[in-house]
């Protein structure tokens, strides 16, 4: 029995592609996963998220080849779904998922009272980071994330190198004031 | 080749940027790497092109395939000249008719009949009758304005 050589080809090529976004998968869901967790702020969101930028990329998985810098790649890809995904959303209200959402993070070697006021401080924050404006805030927001550097924010958003500094100061001049004016409120 | 943003020394900034940076790190649920290899498993991988039928284990070679697609295209296009050359025509009509205004409906006249102006005849106004030649140079000065007979007048 003869295999054709085209039909040979074509299912290494599709194993190589399967292996290529297995590998991608291993690499950048739990980078992704933060990612779209930072926006949405809820696990089960976010792990949709990243599932839906995989399968976008399955979908053009003919295209890995060209991409140059896969991890901003795919980044840029949750990025725009999370982004899709927290404008449809946007009748829920934010006040509850922020509160729970300090309670959730980090609060190693803290006695019960600095936890909660650790919690509070964080709500606090995440309420001022809400109030931003949309630019100030992605930017704000990806520039949290240690292993992107302006460039790559800059890509991952399709704006200069420059915009992502002038919005970054901007997004802190806007914080510290919010800041300062919700411990004055308080 | 990172180069991180630099921090602004503010205390409320720095304050503010821990709490994203400690949601930035926050760690993915366990097993999310394999759930997502199991949703892409199950994936449809694309829209596939229709399998072509297999003669004795062996596909059909590139030329049998565009054998193939040329006969079908004959065939699609053959059947439709046959629909085409056997339904009569019909014939259309030879004279352009115009349609007809009636009467009613649309806008009318409501009775009202043109009348052309050219039936009135312009009116001529009555041909100047001749003056004497003494009252000429009277009419003459009082054409002239007041103001300037009365500066004259005044003149030594």
């Amino acid at each position: 029995m003869e295999i054709a050589p085209g039909a040979v080809r074509d299912q290494t090529r599709q194993h190589d592609q399967q292996a290529a976004l297995a590998a991608l998968v291993d690499e950048y869901a739990s980078t992704l996963y933060r990612v779209a967790f930072s926006v949405l702020r809820n696990a089960a969101d976010a792990e949709d998220a990243v599932q839906e930028a995989f399968l976008r990329v399955l979908r053009h998985r003919d295209t890995l080849g060209e991409v140059r810098d896969h991890r901003v790649w795919l980044i840029r890809i949750v990025w725009n779904i999370v982004l899709d995904r927290k404008r449809r959303a946007k009748t829920r209200p934010e006040t509850d998922d922020i509160a729970d959402l300090a309670r959730v993070l980090p609060a190693h070697g803290l006695s019960a009272e600095q936890r909660a006021a650790a919690a509070q401080h964080h709500t606090r924050v995440l309420e001022c980071v809400e109030q931003l404006p949309a630019k100030e805030r992605e930017v704000m927001l990806l520039s949290a994330f240690e292993e992107l550097s302006s460039v790559e924010i800059a890509t991952v958003l399709g704006i200069t190198e420059s915009s992502v500094r002038s919005r970054l100061f901007r997004a802190r001049n806007l914080m510290a004031d919010l800041l300062h004016h919700a411990r004055g409120v308080k | 080749m990172i180069q991180p943003i630099p921090i602004q020394p503010n205390s409320s900034n720095i304050e503010a940027e821990e709490t994203l940076r400690l949601l930035a790190e926050l760690p993915a649920p366990a097993g999310l790497e394999e759930r997502i290899h199991t949703v892409l498993k199950a994936a449809p991988v694309s829209t596939k092109i229709l399998a072509w039928p297999v003669q004795n284990g062996e596909p059909l070679r590139s030329w049998m395939r565009g054998v193939a697609a040329a006969a079908i295209v004959s065939v699609v296009a053959g059947g439709g000249w046959a629909i085409y050359s056997r339904v009569p025509q019909a014939a259309g009509p030879k004279v352009v008719e115009l349609p007809r205004v009636t009467g009613s409906g649309g806008f009318s006249s409501a009775g009202a009949m043109r009348t052309p102006q050219t039936l009135n005849a312009p009116s001529v106004a009555q041909a100047a009758v001749p003056q004497s030649s003494a009252t000429a140079p009277q009419s003459a000065s009082a054409k002239k304005p007041a103001h300037r007979r009365t500066a004259r007048s005044t003149q030594p």
